[in-house]
């Protein structure tokens, strides 16, 4: 009996003991004066899928499957670092943002996959976005037509068929810039929340 | 007492209920609400789709910060379908699977192709297509929206300016008012309205002249004007959204047409004066709120949570759209709250215990106060009517529908 108080009063030495060393060492806890927004960059965007470029209009029968409007998709990736400054993990909600081709917004993308982010280090997030060609097209009819007239491509939709030519042939060697702007990210650790807002442009100016 | 049945005895027990007390309320702390939300963030409607999708998410963010639906959190589910019909369809496929109790729709495409389906499902579907037909819940019973409707808006629009801006022309007294309607006649959106307003223009002692095909991808509009000059409107009402809006005021204050302007609610934003310039001066519209950081209530929020959440938009750049994505969730949160504390969140639950039992529910943002019936779903009949005067967007009048004409307002407005 004796001997098993002896080790039930030795485990309890070896306990306390841990615990008060893992309070000695314990990295500083998240709050409002320390809580650092962590920094997201844009570090490189990539062609993920490629189909050319081309369109067909409802007019035209398929060979199978259903006639309709159809543009050329055009699958891009983009690379993002998500630094985290702080001595502790963070947490990322979510992560939005809007791609322009030149001074065109064409997609407004994002994540909603929660991860962490260690202490000190750099997690690395793709994006896919998807333009659908003729989505594309809509939207830069229906928004876009004074500026594409300013820029000499024409009117109406034979200056956006131009226009949208361009940039799905250009994009295999990246002819154009490609920004993303108004860019936000939400990070938590523990009950506090900070929004990252940035931007960048691919190929870097 | 032996230390080991001590330890047995006594902290075993308390360590297991400390455990079970501790997942109870993990448990409880993490129940939620999921919604789904489908926007336009790429297609066809993205200048004003995305500004609505960005609301959508900062209000459901001002929802969880005061409470969330009695103490249960809304999980927003938000993807963008392109203004694909096809995939609003897959999404709203995912959304049952996902267990959304309601969907935060958006424009005529989307709600037009569904409303079958939600009817069928009893799906409360929150939307930004204010069509009239929707508002008849004899048909329609499971599709709302916070916003008066394209049909009553454009009644008023046409009444504000008979009251305010028909006095004051030279011929007032002399001649019947002339009246023209420019829109895209194969848009669903654009033409919605039609009936009513030339219902209106009659009512009112218009002479209507022809209608005027606008593409909605319109920027050369001068042919449509010229003919337009023909009939020598005193006002033309725009269906269409704001480019070729612009595109048409511009063109008619160019060939000097002389007529007034009345536009209907997504064509007249804070984007209709940056793209018509001076040609703006004067034209009127259907806002069916406060522009975005006019001096109303909750405005402060919905600027608060716009700069906290997107910091890297500035204020200036965004629209009465996200204020209009406040008003659809502020409506469904009450419903939400109502029909939890009835104890059935079950959609039929949101639409009677919930929505059908708001009086003058009163949302701010300068929107009407929200009434539904189970036989009416038109929120109210009061339209605020606005006019871009000096720089600004300025109230000229709440046009009372429903006051000056109760009985056509009661039984042969309804629905269209």
């Amino acid at each position: 009996m004796r001997k098993k108080s002896l080790i039930l009063k030795g485990f309890s030495v070896v306990v306390i003991s841990t615990l008060l060393l893992a309070c000695a060492t314990a990295p500083p806890t998240p709050s409002e004066q320390n809580f650092q927004a962590p920094v997201v960059t844009l570090n490189w965007v990539e062609v993920a899928h490629y189909w050319g470029w081309w369109y067909f209009s409802k007019k035209i029968e398929p060979t199978k499957g259903t006639a309709g409007n159809y543009g050329a998709p055009l699958d891009l990736a983009f690379i993002f670092d998500v630094n985290n400054p702080n001595p502790y993990p963070v947490l990322m909600q979510n992560l939005r943002f809007t791609v322009a081709f030149e001074e065109f917004d064409l997609n407004t993308v994002g994540s909603a996959e929660m991860q962490w982010i260690p202490a000190g280090k750099t997690n690395q997030l793709r994006v896919h976005a998807m333009f659908d060609g003729r989505q594309s097209l809509l939207s830069l009819l229906v928004t876009g037509g004074f500026k594409l007239q300013e820029k000499g491509m024409g009117a109406g939709a034979g200056g956006a068929f131009k226009q949208l030519a361009v940039w799905w042939e250009g994009i295999p060697s990246v002819d154009f810039p490609i920004h993303v702007k108004e860019g936000s990210a939400v990070f938590n650790a523990d009950d506090l929340m900070v929004v990252t807002s940035f931007s960048g442009t691919f190929p870097s100016e | 007492m032996n230390v080991r049945n001590l330890w047995f005895k006594r902290f075993v027990p308390l360590f297991a209920m400390g455990i079970l007390v501790v997942g109870l309320f993990a448990t409880a702390g993490a129940e939620t609400i999921n919604v789904g939300s489908l926007n336009d963030m790429t297609g066809a409607t993205s200048d004003v789709g995305k500004d609505y999708a960005l609301g959508i998410a900062e209000a459901i963010h001002y929802v969880t910060d005061n409470g969330g639906v009695n103490g249960k959190e809304i999980k927003l589910y938000q993807f963008d379908y392109g203004y694909r019909v096809p995939e609003a369809l897959t999404k709203y496929n995912l959304f049952k699977r996902l267990k959304c109790v309601a969907v935060l729709g958006w424009g005529t495409g989307d709600t037009e192709a569904l409303s079958p389906t939600i009817t069928k499902d009893k799906m409360p579907y929150v939307s930004a297509s204010y069509s009239g037909h929707l508002a008849n819940p004899q048909k329609t019973p499971y599709n709302l929206f916070f916003a008066t409707d394209y049909s009553t808006n454009a009644r008023a629009a046409i009444t504000a300016w008979f009251d305010k801006k028909w006095p004051a022309h030279k011929d007032y007294g002399k001649r019947k008012p002339r009246f023209a309607c420019s829109y895209m006649f194969a848009s669903p959106y654009c033409s919605a309205p039609i009936k009513a307003i030339k219902d209106q223009a009659t009512i009112l002692g218009f002479e209507i002249g022809p209608d005027q095909d606008v593409s909605l991808f319109a920027i050369d509009t001068k042919s449509q004007i010229l003919a337009l000059k023909e009939f020598k409107p005193d006002l033309v009402w725009h269906g269409n959204t704001t480019m070729s809006v612009a595109a048409t005021v511009r063109d008619a204050y160019s060939l000097g047409l002389g007529a007034g302007h009345i536009v209907n609610n997504w064509g007249y934003d804070e984007n209709l004066p940056r793209l018509a310039g001076e040609a703006a001066e004067g034209v009127m519209g259907a806002a069916v709120c406060a522009f975005f950081g006019e001096d109303v209530p909750l405005m402060d929020k919905v600027v608060e949570y716009a700069k906290k959440y997107n910091p890297g938009i500035p204020p200036e750049k965004r629209l009465i759209r996200t204020v209009q994505a406040w008003g659809d969730v502020l409506i469904l949160w009450e419903a939400l709250k109502r029909a939890d504390k009835a104890g059935d969140l079950g959609g039929e639950s949101i639409l009677k215990n919930g929505f059908e039992t708001f009086e003058n529910f009163d949302i701010h943002l300068g929107a009407p106060p929200v009434t539904y019936t189970s036989t009416d779903h038109r929120v109210a009949g009061q339209v605020p009517i606005y006019e871009w005067k000096d720089g600004a967007f300025r109230l000229v009048e709440r046009v009372d529908l429903k006051g000056r004409w109760p009985d056509k307002w009661a039984n042969e407005w309804l629905g269209w």
